[in-house]
C-alpha cells in the first residue's frame, strides 16, 4: 500500500461514494474498516483526524476503535510521510540477517529520525515488523514492493533511485 | 452433587461452569497459583500466562504437562499440581517477564502495598531482573480530576479496557498500539466520559491507574481505617469501604456485594465523599449565624420546642433511625410532621412504596426484556451498569424518554414527551418490547415518571407475567425509610399548619425547603409566617445559612445508621472513624506537661442525630417516652436488625401493601403546543455530591436544554412560586417542545417534571 501524500478532499462525492460502496458490501458496517482505511489512506496519503472521524462515522465504530486499529497496523500511516516509504523488517529473521545495518543506512541517508519525512520529501523511513519474507532476509517494502535480501550496495542504488524519482517497482 | 477435583492433593470443590482458577479463589488457594488477567467479574482471558498450573492426565499415555488455570474448565477428579519445581519456574519467570519494564518506583506509587502485582511478585519469588537494557517508557495523558494515570507500570493485563470497553460499555477509552508498545488510554487528553471510570483504580492490579483524589491527601493504605459502610448518594445503597486516617475521611473503595453492585461502585459513589471535608461544612453549632456551644443551643432549642408551636421535617436524605427519632419525637410532642418537602414528593414515595418486591441488581442483570423510563445513568447510574450486563447477555432493550440517553443510543429508543410517558407506560403490557421474554424487568426513574406515572407502572406490572418486575430509583438513599410511617396528607397538613399559625418554629433533619428541595417555592412563600427554624444537616445549604439555629451531624462514614434502599432492603452501616484533629502544639491545651508523640487527638466531629435528639428529649423530661415509641417503630420495620457485613433485610410485601390504597394525585394535563417540563441531570450530581470539588468540576453546564430547532439566547420561565431565567442549550438528543432543567430549577419555579410552563424567548442579538 503505496502514500504518496495527496489531498483529496474528504466531502469528494466520487471517495465518499466508494466508502459507502464498502460499507454496504460488508455483512456489518464494522467489519468495513480496514478497507475504508486502506482507501482513505491513498487518497489522504495518512490517516489524519478528518479522516479517522470519517471511518468511524461511516463504519458506526467509535473513534478510539479506529484508533486502536490504525495503531495495531503498522500499515496504516497517522503521520504525513514522503513520496516513498521505505519499510524495514526488523523482525527476527532480518534483525540476525543484518536489519539493523540497513536501517542504520536508511536512517543516515534520509538525514532525519525514523518516521520523519526526510529534507526532500522524497522519503520516509519506517522499521517495520515481519513482512514475511524471511526466506529473502534481510527484506524490505518500497512503498507496495517487497525486496530482499538487500545489502548495503543494493540499498544505496535504491536510495539514490528514489531521490531521483527514477524508481520504478518490478 | 458435590464437585471437586483435585490441587497438590487437596479437594476442592467447585461450581459446574466454573474454571480452574475461580475454583481455587473461592476455596482460598490464590496463594498457590498467581494471576493478573483474570477478574471475577470480568472472566478469563488467558493475557498474563501466569496462572499455570500442572495437569496429570488419567491415562499412561499423555505425559502431565502445564497449562493456564483461567482457561481450564473445572471438572470432576482432575489432577493439578503447582508445588513442583518447574510450575514454579514457570511462575517465577512469567513474572519476571512482565517485570521486565515495571519501574521500581513502589516506594512513591500510591497502589504499594494494596498491589496485586507486588504482592504476586513477592509470593513467586522473583526478586533480581535479568535484563538490562532501557526500559520502555510512555507520556501519560491527563484523565482529568478522578483518574491518575503512570503508563509506565503497565503489566499489558488488559483488565482495564475489559471494564472500560466491554462491562461499562464506554467509548472514550481503548488499547493502542502492538507488541511491547501497547499503551491504554483516550484518543487525546481530558477526562473520562464514563460514571464507571473510578472503577479502573481498582480493576488495575498495579499503579497504572490510580485515586487521584485520593492521592491529594493521601496516606498509605495499610495506615487506614476502614470499615464497612453504605453509600448514601442514591436510592442502589451500593455497599462501600470507607477509609480514614487521623480524622478524616481519604477515600471511598468498593465492597463486594453480590445482590447489589458487585465488585464496582459508580464515580458519585466514589467521588463524592469531600462533601465530608469541605470547608463549608458546618461543624460548630450555630444560634443567629454565631458558633456557640452544643449545651446552649440545646437549651434554646429545648424552650423552642417547649411553647408546643413546631413542626416537624424529616428527610429522604437522611438514615431511617434519625429520621424515626425525629418522628418519636413529634409524636411525643403531638406535633406535626412530615417526612419529605411536598404532597408530590409524598405521592412519589407512597407509589414507589406501593411497588412490589423490586428486583436487585444481580436480577436485573440477568433479565432478558428491560424497559427502562427516564434517564436512569444519572439518577442511580449502578443501576445503569446493571442493564449493561443483562445488554452483554443479549436482553433486548427499551428506553422511554425525553431525550436520547446514552443508554437509550444501546437500545430500542422511543422519544416522548414526559406526559406520554404515563400513557405508554399503561400500555406495554401488550407491547411487543416485552413479548416472549423469559424476565422481563421495568426500570423508573421515579421523579420522570411522577406518581401518577408510577401508579399506571404499578397496574402494567399486574397484567404482566407473574415473575416480571419493576423497580423506581431516586437520588436520594432512605426515600422508603423517611416516608414510610409518615401519614398520608402529611406535607400539606404541616404547611397548612403554618399558614394558620399553629406552628411558628420548623425543626428540620437534612433537608432544605428553602434551597433545592422539591417544593420549596412553597417553603419559601411561607417562610415570613416562620418566627425560627433548626436545621440539623450536614451540608451548608441555602436553608443551613438562612437557619436560625444550625446543629452539625456527623456524616455518614462517622455513624451508625440504616438505609431502605430501592428494593426495600434494610442496610446498616457503621461508624468508620472518629472525626479529630491531631494538636500538635502544646500551647492548646496550656498544661505545660510533655506530650505523648505525635500530639493529642482532638475531637472535632459532630454527634449524629439520634444523640441531639435524644438530649432533646431528656432536657424535655420525654426520653423514656421517646426511646420507647423509637424503638417499637424500628422494631416493626426491621424486627431483626441486619449486619453491616450481610446482605440486609428486606421489607416484607405485607407491611408495605398499605400503600397500594394511597392516593394519586392527577397529573397536570399538558396540550401538545404547552412546553412542557423535564428534569436534567447528571450521574454525579446529588447534594453531597454536589460539595465534591473534583466531582463537581465535571458537571455539566447549567442552563434551558431544549431542541436545537429553538432559536433562542436565553429564556425566562414563569411558575407559580417565581421566575427563571437561564441561557438556553442547544441538545439534538432532546425531544422537541420539551424544556430540561435542573431540581433547582424546579424548585424556584414550584414545579414538577411533565407540567406544562410559560416560557418568554430572548432571540440571539
Amino acid at each position: 500500500m503505496s502514500s504518496p501524500t495527496s489531498t483529496v478532499d474528504l466531502k469528494d462525492a466520487s471517495l465518499l461514494a466508494r466508502l459507502q460502496d464498502l460499507v454496504a458490501a460488508s455483512p456489518v458496517p464494522e467489519a468495513a474498516i480496514s478497507e475504508v482505511l486502506q482507501v482513505l489512506q491513498k487518497a489522504r496519503g495518512y490517516i489524519d483526524e478528518e479522516a479517522l472521524r470519517l471511518a468511524a462515522s461511516l463504519t458506526g465504530l467509535s473513534p478510539v476503535k479506529v484508533e486502536e486499529l490504525c495503531t495495531f497496523y503498522s500499515l496504516v500511516l497517522r503521520e504525513p510521510v514522503g513520496t516513498h516509504v521505505l519499510r524495514i523488517c526488523d523482525s527476527i529473521a532480518c534483525h540476525m540477517a543484518g536489519a539493523q545495518d540497513i536501517l542504520t543506512q536508511a536512517r543516515q541517508h534520509s538525514g532525519v529520525d525514523l518516521g520523519e519525512v526526510s529534507r526532500s520529501g522524497k522519503l520516509t523511513v519506517i522499521p517495520h515488523v515481519c513482512i514475511g519474507l524471511c526466506d529473502r532476509a534481510p527484506a524490505l517494502m518500497v512503498d507496495d514492493q517487497a525486496l530482499g535480501p538487500v545489502d548495503t550496495q543494493t540499498l544505496t542504488r535504491l536510495l539514490a533511485q528514489l531521490e531521483a524519482d527514477i524508481w520504478k517497482p518490478s | 452433587m458435590k464437585h471437586v477435583f483435585f490441587l497438590d492433593g487437596q479437594e476442592i470443590p467447585f461450581i459446574p461452569g466454573q474454571n480452574v482458577l475461580e475454583a481455587a479463589i473461592a476455596a482460598g488457594k490464590d496463594q498457590q497459583i498467581p494471576y493478573f488477567c483474570f477478574h471475577p467479574a470480568l472472566g478469563s482471558l488467558g493475557a498474563c500466562r501466569q496462572c499455570a498450573v500442572k495437569i496429570y492426565a488419567h491415562d499412561s499415555k499423555h505425559p502431565p504437562r502445564i497449562t493456564m488455570a483461567c482457561l481450564l474448565p473445572a471438572s470432576d477428579a482432575l489432577q493439578l499440581a503447582t508445588l513442583e519445581d518447574d510450575v514454579h519456574t514457570e511462575h517465577r519467570e512469567i513474572i519476571e517477564l512482565l517485570m521486565t519494564n515495571h519501574p521500581l518506583d513502589c516506594p512513591v506509587c500510591d497502589e504499594g502495598g494494596q498491589c496485586h502485582l507486588q504482592d504476586m511478585t513477592v509470593q513467586t519469588g522473583h526478586s533480581v531482573r535479568h535484563y538490562s537494557g532501557p526500559k520502555r517508557t510512555y507520556r501519560n495523558q491527563d484523565l482529568g480530576p478522578l483518574v491518575y494515570q503512570e503508563m509506565n507500570r503497565c503489566i499489558t493485563c488488559y483488565r482495564c479496557v475489559r471494564f472500560y470497553q466491554d462491562a461499562a460499555q464506554g467509548e472514550d477509552f481503548g488499547v493502542f498500539g502492538s507488541r511491547n508498545r501497547v499503551s491504554f488510554g483516550r484518543l487525546e487528553d481530558g477526562p473520562l466520559e464514563s460514571p464507571f471510570s473510578g472503577n479502573l483504580v481498582e480493576v488495575c492490579p498495579t499503579g497504572v491507574f490510580t485515586d487521584k483524589v485520593f492521592r491529594h491527601d493521601y496516606v498509605r493504605v495499610w495506615d487506614l481505617q476502614q470499615g464497612p459502610s453504605v453509600c448514601p448518594h442514591c436510592a442502589v445503597g451500593c455497599n462501600t469501604t470507607p477509609g480514614a486516617r487521623l480524622g478524616t475521611l481519604r477515600r471511598i473503595r468498593n465492597r463486594i456485594r453480590p445482590e447489589i453492585n458487585g465488585h464496582f461502585l459508580c464515580d458519585r459513589g466514589r467521588y463524592a465523599f469531600p462533601y465530608v471535608t469541605a470547608n463549608s461544612r458546618p461543624l460548630q453549632p450555630r444560634l443567629m449565624g454565631e458558633t456557640t456551644r452544643q449545651d446552649a443551643v440545646l437549651r434554646q432549642l429545648a424552650s423552642r420546642l417547649e411553647e408546643g408551636r413546631s413542626g416537624f421535617l424529616g428527610s429522604p436524605r437522611e438514615d431511617l433511625q434519625s429520621n424515626l427519632g425525629l418522628f418519636a419525637l413529634a409524636d411525643c410532642l403531638h406535633a406535626p410532621f412530615a417526612a419529605v418537602t411536598s404532597s408530590w414528593a409524598e405521592a412519589l414515595a407512597q407509589q414507589c412504596l406501593a411497588l412490589p418486591q423490586a428486583p436487585s441488581l444481580q436480577e436485573v442483570a440477568a433479565a432478558d426484556r428491560i424497559v427502562v423510563i427516564g434517564d436512569l445513568d444519572s439518577i442511580a447510574p449502578m443501576a445503569g451498569f446493571a442493564v449493561r450486563q443483562a445488554l452483554r447477555q443479549g436482553a433486548a432493550l427499551t428506553v422511554l424518554a425525553s431525550s436520547r440517553t446514552e443508554l437509550a443510543q444501546k437500545g430500542d429508543y422511543r422519544p416522548l414527551r414526559p406526559s406520554a410517558l404515563r400513557d405508554q407506560v399503561a400500555q406495554l403490557a401488550d407491547d411487543p418490547c416485552l413479548q416472549g421474554g423469559r424476565f422481563p424487568v421495568l426500570l423508573a426513574t421515579a421523579e420522570t415518571l411522577g406518581p401518577s406515572g408510577l401508579y399506571a407502572l404499578r397496574k402494567t406490572l399486574e397484567k404482566l407475567p407473574a415473575n416480571a418486575r419493576a423497580g423506581a430509583f431516586v437520588n436520594r438513599p432512605n426515600l422508603f425509610g423517611a416516608a414510610y410511617f409518615a401519614a398520608d396528607g402529611h406535607t400539606e397538613r404541616l404547611q397548612q399548619a403554618l399558614r394558620q399559625r399553629k406552628i411558628n418554629h420548623l425543626l428540620c433533619l437534612g433537608a432544605d425547603p428553602l434551597g433545592e428541595d422539591w417544593g420549596a417555592g412553597t417553603w419559601r412563600t411561607l417562610a415570613p409566617g416562620l418566627d425560627g427554624l433548626t436545621l440539623l444537616d450536614m451540608v451548608d445549604s441555602e436553608t443551613a445559612r438562612s437557619a436560625e439555629t444550625l446543629i452539625p451531624v456527623a456524616a455518614f462514614p462517622e455513624r451508625a445508621g440504616l438505609f431502605v434502599n430501592y428494593e426495600g432492603r434494610i442496610q446498616a452501616f457503621s461508624p468508620v472513624y472518629r472525626r479529630e484533629a491531631q494538636v500538635l502544639h502544646s500551647a492548646v491545651h496550656g498544661s505545660g506537661f510533655p506530650e505523648a508523640a505525635g500530639g493529642v487527638k482532638h475531637p472535632l466531629g459532630p454527634p449524629p442525630p439520634l444523640f441531639w435528639l435524644g438530649r432533646l428529649a431528656e432536657m424535655l423530661h420525654l426520653h423514656e417516652a421517646w426511646q420507647k415509641r423509637l424503638d417499637f417503630y424500628l422494631h416493626f420495620l426491621c424486627p431483626e436488625r441486619p449486619d453491616p457485613e450481610g446482605p440486609g433485610v428486606l421489607l416484607p410485601d405485607t407491611i408495605r401493601a398499605r400503600f397500594e390504597i394511597a392516593a394519586v394525585p392527577a397529573a397536570r394535563a399538558v396540550t401538545p403546543e404547552q412546553w412542557e417540563l423535564d428534569i436534567f441531570r447528571w450521574y454525579g450530581g446529588e447534594t453531597l455530591a454536589d460539595m465534591a470539588d473534583e466531582l463537581h468540576s465535571l458537571a455539566p453546564a447549567r442552563g434551558l436544554r431544549v431542541h436545537p430547532n429553538v432559536q433562542a439566547a436565553a429564556a425566562t420561565l414563569h411558575g407559580p412560586c417565581g421566575e427563571l431565567r437561564l441561557p438556553v442549550i442547544a441538545c439534538a438528543e432532546m425531544v422537541q417542545g420539551v424544556i430540561a432543567i435542573d431540581q433547582e430549577g424546579f424548585a424556584e419555579l414550584g414545579l414538577y417534571p411533565g407540567d406544562p410552563v410559560e416560557v418568554s424567548w430572548e432571540q440571539r442579538q
